[in-house]
């Protein structure tokens, strides 16, 4: 279970990212973040497995507070997260099955692994986390050799290396087709409900929300400005929607936010 | 011109006198009508123009003193360009006053026109500062063509023959008829000359040095190569031999077709070694000289390879040492690794203006400072062309430093991994290729730098080919060229191969 107290993010330059967030996530939800680009997703999902250092705050991850954690435990920690991104963030030079096999570094012992020595049974994994998502025969392919969707797969599977108990998802869809959308968020879903998995993922899209989401936070300038279960979110009206993205996100995005809502 | 006065002053004086100002200081009509950068640029390019004019007079009529006396002499040498100067200065004048004149009514023309004129002013005076003569190139030219395609085409200089000579000799008496040496003894089947008669008087020069011909003596061989190229030698008495000219040549006689020849020799001009006393004897030697054996590599042939092997290792050597020091010393000037406090941001600043420097300055003067320190070769070479290659590399490698994604790192890091296996899962791949790509280019750099390097003593080619040029031994040159040729374009065409396998 993960519960966020009070996390606050400011930024060298002064920026308020984030402002006195708190929320609680359970062991098993899907739990969509929406918000505009700028209203603090991203640093909120960063600060959850310290990829940015939080300037206040409690994140307490199955009791154990990340924000306090160092070296050994801070690994131990980010090894039980998984997290795929807006831009794959694979190596793109290195082979897909490298990409996937280095999910397991939180596990293996640096010496063997900074040669590039997995174990069998990890290579075995591999495969098996890559047939999970469908691209077996890509293994041998360099990462950029793939579709984007392919990309965010691999991505996917490299998480699911780390046999996590939560899955973090910056945007995980924003740079694909609405097509492959589905697809990818299919994925999540089945390892949402399968493996149990806690995902935590941020979206723009109001149907996608809809469709996969089983609780909805919404940011706005770094304030949690909305909190509701899925069956809230399949009731929220226009307006509702417009009080998180705001008035100018509406005006230019009408067709894309309101698409999937009720008149 | 009432969207004009908006944005600009009113000038400070009526047009004429903006004319009469510009007259008398070209550009000052201009500025008073605050057009300042015109005006100046107006102003200096005038000046510059007059200045470098009258340098250029200065020189071409450096004997002359007083201005008519080195106008006229200039002007007879280069009467177009004089001529095209004075007239572009005065046009160039006149239209500053028209200029000055109309900006000052506030209706300044486009001056593009004039502008040009300017460029034009500077690029003939550049053309006569650069003393460039195309003519001289032209005429010259059949003169340097001997030279020139020796260098083109030395092939014949590149391999060799052994030669062994064969040589018979016959004792000659000279000034003195008393007891002559007899004549050699004949043995069958062995080269053989014999003179008639075995003395005679020397050829003598008169008091002004007009030669007086000696007596001549009849010489009969046999036993030689049979159509073969004889050379005539004449030995002294005290050993020094010479080859005797006759009619203004060299003495060569060709064999007939049993291997022997008869000739009639002068017996040739020798100042006598004062130590000599007594009857002096000298002797004249027939030789033929053959080719034998197989065709080999001649000795410049043979020393070009072994130098350009030289010089590809040190290039080799250069980029080895290059790489050592620019790799830690690029991750010091790469801007996001060092922009943590301020003072990892000065050794950013510093490193960097000592990168920016030192690639500034040519390996080739490097070179000469490395020679004073470690003394003529290549290791001298070596060192000038690791300096660059410090500096050179450093900056490719931490600019590539910062163009690095930075997703793939915080991906790595998400999965737990310490920070080595970091650097070695995320930020090491995305090094190899341009690192690889701009080591490979860099030492194709330093080969090609390696083969000129020598010219200032740094070793290797460039060593050996001045050299050769100096002795005017062109072909044996043309070699060396041939092969710094060759090389380059294997290892172009090399590296962009390899390079191109890692982009």
């Amino acid at each position: 279970m993960l519960e966020i107290r009070n996390l606050t993010k400011i930024y060298d330059d002064g920026t308020e990212a984030l402002k006195n967030v708190s929320f609680k996530v359970e062991d098993g939800e899907f739990l969509v973040i929406i918000g505009l680009s700028g209203s603090g997703k991203s640093t909120l999902l960063r600060c959850i497995n310290r990829l940015i250092e939080p300037t206040d705050g409690e994140i307490l991850w199955n009791g154990k507070d990340v924000a306090k954690a160092d070296g050994r435990d801070l690994r131990e920690i980010r090894r039980q997260i998984g997290m795929i991104f807006q831009h794959f963030n694979l190596v793109k030079r290195s082979s897909v099955l490298t990409n996937v096999l280095s999910g397991r570094l939180g596990y293996v012992s640096p010496w063997s692994s900074i040669l590039h020595h997995f174990p069998s049974e990890d290579r075995k994994r591999a495969y098996e986390a890559l047939e999970m998502v469908g691209i077996t025969d890509q293994a041998e392919k360099r990462a950029d050799e793939l579709s984007g969707g392919q990309q965010q797969r691999v991505g996917i599977a490299r998480a699911l290396m780390q046999e996590p108990s939560m899955i973090l998802a910056d945007e995980p869809v924003a740079s694909l087709d609405p097509v492959l959308a589905h697809s990818i968020l299919g994925y999540l879903e089945d390892i949402n409900k399968q493996r149990n998995i806690t995902i935590m993922c941020s979206l723009h899209y109001l149907d996608l929300v809809q469709q996969y989401s089983s609780r909805v936070i919404g940011l706005r300038g770094g304030n949690l400005v909305y909190e509701g279960s899925n069956a809230d979110i399949r009731k929220m009206t226009d307006n509702q929607f417009k009080e998180i993205y705001g008035e100018e996100a509406v005006r230019v995005n009408a067709g894309s936010i309101s698409g999937g809502a009720d008149e | 011109m009432s969207n004009t006065n908006t944005k600009k002053i009113k000038p400070l004086v009526p047009p004429v006198a903006a004319a009469v100002l510009s007259a008398i200081i070209p550009g000052l009509g201009q500025l008073l009508s605050f057009r300042i950068r015109r005006g100046l640029l107006l102003f200096f390019s005038l000046v510059s123009i007059m200045g470098l004019f009258i340098w250029r007079l200065a020189v071409i009529a450096h004997r002359e003193i007083g201005i008519a006396d080195r106008l006229a002499k200039s002007f007879s040498r280069e009467p177009f360009f004089i001529i095209f100067i004075c007239l572009a200065i005065f046009a160039l004048w006149l239209w500053i006053i028209y200029d000055a004149f109309k900006t000052a009514g506030g209706s300044a023309d486009k001056s593009l026109g004039i502008f040009v004129l300017i460029l034009v002013m500077f690029f003939s005076l550049g053309w006569q500062i650069s003393e460039i003569n195309v003519g001289k190139m032209i005429r010259e030219f059949p003169e340097a063509w001997p030279p020139l395609s020796r260098i083109l085409w030395p092939w014949e200089a590149a391999v060799t023959r052994d030669t062994s000579s064969v040589t018979a000799e016959a004792a000659i008496l000279v000034d003195d008829t008393k007891n002559p040496p007899p004549i050699p003894e004949y043995i069958e089947g062995e080269p053989y000359i014999k003179s008639t008669p075995t003395y005679g008087k020397m050829s003598t020069l008169d008091a002004d040095n007009n030669m007086i011909l000696g007596d001549t003596i009849h010489l009969e061989g046999s036993g030689f190569e049979p159509d073969t190229e004889t050379f005539i030698y004449w030995e002294d008495s005290v050993g020094n031999e010479f080859r005797p000219r006759q009619n203004g040549k060299y003495v060569t006689l060709t064999t007939d077709a049993s291997g022997g020849f008869s000739f009639d020799l002068v017996i040739p001009y020798r100042l006598t070694p004062p130590s000599a006393v007594g009857q002096q004897i000298h002797h004249v030697q027939a030789r033929q000289i053959s080719e034998v054996g197989p065709v080999k590599a001649s000795e410049p042939l043979r020393l070009t390879i072994v130098l350009m092997l030289e010089t590809i290792f040190m290039g080799m050597m250069a980029t080895f040492f290059g790489i050592i020091f620019a790799i830690p010393l690029s991750f010091l000037a790469a801007r996001n690794l060092m922009s943590g406090s301020w003072i990892t941001v000065t050794i950013y600043y510093i490193i960097r203006t000592i990168f920016n420097i030192t690639r500034s300055i040519e390996p080739m003067i490097w070179a000469l400072i490395a020679v004073v320190w470690v003394g003529l070769g290549p290791f001298a070479g070596i060192i000038a062309l690791t300096i660059h290659t410090i500096a050179a590399l450093g900056k490719l490698y931490s600019e590539s430093i910062e163009s690095i994604d930075p997703g793939p790192i915080e991906a790595i890091q998400a999965t737990g991994a310490n920070r080595l296996q970091t650097i070695m899962f995320a930020v090491v791949p995305q090094m190899i290729p341009p690192f690889v790509s701009f080591t490979i280019y860099r030492w194709d750099i330093n080969v090609r730098m390696s083969t000129v390097i020598g010219m200032v003593g740094g070793g290797g080619i460039g060593f050996l080919l001045v050299q050769y040029i100096r002795l005017l031994d062109y072909k044996s040159a043309g070699i060396a060229v041939w092969f710094i040729a060759i090389t380059v374009a294997i290892l172009d065409y090399v590296s962009s191969k390899i390079r191109e396998r890692f982009v």
